[in-house]
């Protein structure tokens, strides 16, 4: 009966994020992103692309906006710090370059998306992943809106119709499905890799070893800028440079040693939680 | 022995209302005020003051509904969520109670409309046949007095409607 | 210049007469009005359609700005329905009885704008044959809809509003449907027979009656105030700048009165005129209902500009990027017009002459609602397009798809509303006469003792004056 379960279990279904949450996490899937080593080539999106079925959508829907970047480089021109300091006039910044800042979801773990949807199609995995059902999606598009990243993308047509005209719908990936019009999309640290390298640990016996698997965004990246694995491991390359950047989870403000450390997280102070760090790049000027 | 129902129609409260007056002082024998049901267009504002006080359980109603409304709606919400691990948290409890309330005030309030809606249907015996005293008048502009007697106060409490200027009387025998 | 609320001498039977009428002759008007209503419809049924069978991609809804007019058009109809309830309950308790002659349409209006607004949530999902999944139904799967959710909240508040003001609708009528029965013939004497459940005025009917009508108008006014929180918490419960702000519920309360009462007088003069209710719904009323709209049009500035001040004084820069868009940026227009229509234009009310000058009435509620609509598309609209991540700043421009079904929504609501005024009586007669019956007898001084004596201390007064 729920009403026992309820009475039973009172204490532990009123723990919030702050105080652990109501549950102990398997893997926390995290990732870090070195501004200074970005090129903005773009590899990591066209991989994106190929891995994970997303819809090419057009010319005419990209000029619209409808597009299904999970992964996008952002593209920033303007330095205000470096203007307000004297070191570069404005409208200047074109001959130093733009800035990158690669951004895919960042797997929250007090994520705003989540609550906010009316038929719980995305919810928290044990895995720490910001999880997205397409099944049970009903396309109210809340999640998008109250994503303050804007990393949620809306299957506006049925894409499928005229994105793979044939040969090209043999190249689609059958490890994940092809979403119809009506339900949003997100990154999902390629959650098709993960599953088949922790079926592989468990059936040979062991944990998921670090670097066993590489989300398609990671491999393609020419810079090794990008580096993905488990901060629940302390062995970890991922674990060990948020150590190093002394960027911490579960915190919305970091308290840094050393102000020179180049980690943070993007829209930290919101008290979302994110999972990615990026390393801040550091400009000659 | 058969009771008889009697009805006089009035051109307004006043002529009914002194009709009543005369019932309530037993100028008819054997006719008291409680036996007496008022058919009008309008609620008259001071109606107890004629028919003495009434009682309407309405407002009880309400209260249970209101009441149950808390109960259910918060356990119903509670026990859902606790079976129900895997929506989505955003980093809050299982069983949030700042959402929760919203929707049990809500339920409070749904609940509390039903039950007050159907203990009106209830106690002012609406959903049942109409019995056969009823004048189309009342609904327009007269005022109806029923009075249920004996057979024997038939005739004197005819007499008393015709003496306050009824513009019909009618009787009946009730079922 | 007539001064009085309505016509203290008129008989009770001229009442029936008069509202009876009403229900079956009206100007020809009222035909040409059902003729726009069934085309605007059509319009947004062959939108609808079209955008159901080919994706939410029709609208031109983009990537951020996910939700466009439909939202907004929700928020706009859900605020309408409002005003009857204030109207109804709130004046209902403060023994305000100039109510009596037009709050029977008015909560009409309220039932029928919240089933034009609950037709938006619907239509704007991506999946909407999947729109029950909203609903808490026990499910073998275990699956429950996420109560965490405002969306949820909105499914709860409107399914428990609509529940609620239907039935304070219907109860209200429960004697005018008797009156109906007991003059109708043919199809309507069956259809008034059954709804009006077997009333035949009986003391303990009317007792019971007085009671539950109280009772629901005191339920009524926490719930109205309720919904519109809760639809406001939409924003408000977000993390987004410009929605996230404390005074979104109260200033959502008072926008949706203020829209409530400006179609209160659009829909007065217009039932004025197609039914031929000089009698009932008269000048002195309307300016009544002015007077309000005026009170609550300046509550709303107020509301408007704490939120201002309170963002501009904050140190939330994004906040303030979004206001500050909203005022010199690509929203500007729209803004200024929504000011103008909803802060300036309401001064009109201001003057006698005016307020009691129906054309110039007609034209001036329907600006305020144009404005309380671009409120509503303001609140959605600069947000959505603006927010923390500057990459995504983008703007939207609604197609005719879009347009089409905002527009033929009023066709909706014109269509239900008409058919009710035709079928029902959009004046309550039992109301009226129990009106004219206290006005009258307010003249006559010993009664009138009596009776205030008796709204003091609540028992029978047994001596008499």
């Amino acid at each position: 009966m729920s009403l026992k379960n309820i009475l039973e279990n009172w204490s532990q279904y009123r723990r919030g994020h702050e105080q652990g949450g109501h549950h102990e996490y398997e893997h926390m899937w995290g990732m870090a992103i070195d501004l200074n080593k970005c090129i903005g080539c773009n590899a990591c999106s066209v991989a994106c692309y190929a891995e994970n079925n997303l819809a090419i959508v057009g010319k005419h829907r990209y000029s619209k906006s409808q597009a299904m970047h999970w992964m996008r480089i952002e593209r920033y021109w303007d330095e205000p710090e470096l203007e307000k300091a004297g070191l570069v006039t404005k409208g200047k910044t074109i001959e130093t370059g733009a800035s990158f800042l690669p951004m895919l979801c960042q797997q929250c773990n007090a994520a705003t998306c989540e609550p906010v949807c009316p038929v719980a199609a995305t919810y928290h995995t044990p895995d720490g992943l910001n999880a997205q059902v397409y099944n049970r999606c009903i396309g109210s598009r809340y999640c998008s809106n109250n994503c303050p990243y804007r990393l949620r993308y809306f299957n506006f047509w049925s894409y499928y119709e005229d994105s793979w005209p044939e040969p090209l719908h043999m190249q689609l990936n059958p490890d994940l499905s092809v979403r119809d019009k009506g339900v949003m999309e997100k990154c999902t640290f390629c959650v098709q890799r993960i599953r088949v390298a922790k079926d592989e640990a468990k059936m040979a016996d062991r944990k998921v070893i670090d670097g066993e698997f590489q989300t398609s965004c990671q491999q393609s990246c020419p810079t090794d800028a990008i580096v993905f694995g488990d901060m629940l491991d302390p062995q970890s390359r991922v674990t060990k440079l948020w150590k190093t950047h002394q960027v911490e989870l579960g915190k919305s403000k970091q308290s840094k040693q050393n102000p020179d450390k180049r980690g943070y997280r993007v829209l930290e102070g919101l008290n979302t939680d994110p999972c990615i760090m990026y390393l801040e790049r550091v400009r000659e000027v | 022995m058969s009771k008889f129902r009697v009805m006089g129609l009035f051109r307004d409260f006043e002529e009914a209302f002194d009709a009543i007056a005369d019932i309530r002082q037993y100028k008819v024998p054997g006719v008291s005020v409680d036996n007496v049901t008022l058919l009008s267009p309008i609620e008259h504002p001071e109606i107890e003051e004629v028919l003495g006080e009434r009682p309407a359980h309405v407002p009880k109603f309400t209260l249970a509904g209101a009441l149950f409304g808390i109960t259910f709606g918060f356990l119903f919400l509670a026990s859902a969520q606790a079976t129900f691990l895997v929506q989505p948290q955003g980093g809050k409890p299982v069983v949030p109670l700042p959402t929760n309330i919203v929707l049990t005030y809500e339920m409070l309030i749904l609940f509390g409309v039903l039950f007050t809606v159907i203990s009106f249907l209830i106690g002012a015996r609406l959903l049942r046949k109409r019995d056969g005293m009823y004048s189309e008048m009342v609904s327009l502009d007269q005022v109806g007095v029923i009075v249920e007697v004996e057979e024997k106060s038939v005739q004197p409490l005819k007499d008393l409607f015709e003496k306050h200027k009824a513009v019909e009387v009618r009787e009946e025998v009730s079922r | 210049m007539q001064t009085k609320d309505i016509n203290e001498e008129i008989k009770w039977a001229q009442i029936n007469k008069d509202v009876l009428r009403s229900m079956e002759n009206p100007r020809k008007a009222y035909w040409v009005a059902v003729g726009m209503c069934l085309a605007m419809l059509a319009c947004a049924v062959v939108a609808e359609i079209y955008q159901y069978r080919t994706g939410m991609g029709v609208a031109d809804l983009n990537w951020p700005n996910m939700w466009g007019l439909y939202i907004a058009t929700f928020i706009f109809w859900i605020g309408m329905s409002h005003s009857g309830t204030l109207l109804s309950a709130i004046l209902h308790i403060i023994h305000a009885d100039w109510r009596k002659p037009i709050y029977r349409f008015a909560e009409a209006m309220t039932t029928f704008s919240l089933m034009t607004a609950g037709l938006f949530p619907v239509i704007h999902l991506g999946r909407m044959w999947n729109m029950y999944w909203v609903l808490p139904y026990v499910s073998d799967r275990g699956i429950w809809p996420n109560f965490r959710s405002p969306l949820v909240w909105d499914a709860f508040a409107i399914f428990t509003y609509l529940t609620s003001s239907a039935l304070f609708l219907f109860i209200g009528m429960i004697p005018d449907l008797a009156i109906c029965r007991d003059n109708a013939r043919g199809w309507r004497k069956k259809l008034y027979t059954v709804l009006s459940l077997g009333w035949a005025g009986t003391d303990r009917q009317w007792r019971h009656f007085r009671k539950t009508y109280l009772l629901m108008a005191c339920f009524l006014i926490p719930l109205a105030v309720s919904v519109h929180s809760i639809v406001s918490s939409d924003f408000a419960m977000s993390i987004m700048p410009g929605w996230h702000v404390t005074t979104f519920p109260p200033y959502f309360v008072a926008g949706a009165l203020y829209s409530g009462c400006a179609a209160i007088i659009t829909l007065f003069i217009i039932l004025r005129y197609f039914f031929r209710f000089e009698e009932y719904m008269t000048i002195p009323i309307m300016e009544k209902t002015c007077k309000l709209t005026f009170a609550i049009a300046m509550v709303w500035t107020y509301l408007n500009l704490i939120e201002f001040a309170s963002t501009w004084y904050g140190h939330d820069l994004v906040a303030k990027e979004v206001l500050v868009d909203k005022f010199v940026g690509h929203w500007a227009p729209y803004f200024w017009a929504m000011l103008f229509f909803g802060s300036v234009l309401p001064f009109t009310l201001a003057f006698e002459k005016l307020r009691r000058h129906l054309p110039t009435m007609f034209v001036v509620s329907l600006f305020l609602n144009v404005g309380m609509w671009l409120e509503r598309w303001m609140i959605v609209g600069p947000t959505l397009s603006m927010a923390y991540q500057p990459f995504a700043w983008n703007f939207e421009y609604p197609s005719m798809v879009q347009w089409a079904i905002v527009f033929g929504s009023f066709g909706w609501f014109g269509l239900l509303f008409l058919v009710f005024v035709k079928i029902f009586p959009s004046v309550s007669m039992y109301e009226v006469k129990e009106m004219v019956y206290h006005r009258r007898r307010a003249h006559v001084e010993d009664q009138a003792v009596a009776f205030h004596r008796r709204a003091g201390d609540g028992q029978p007064v047994t001596d008499t004056p």
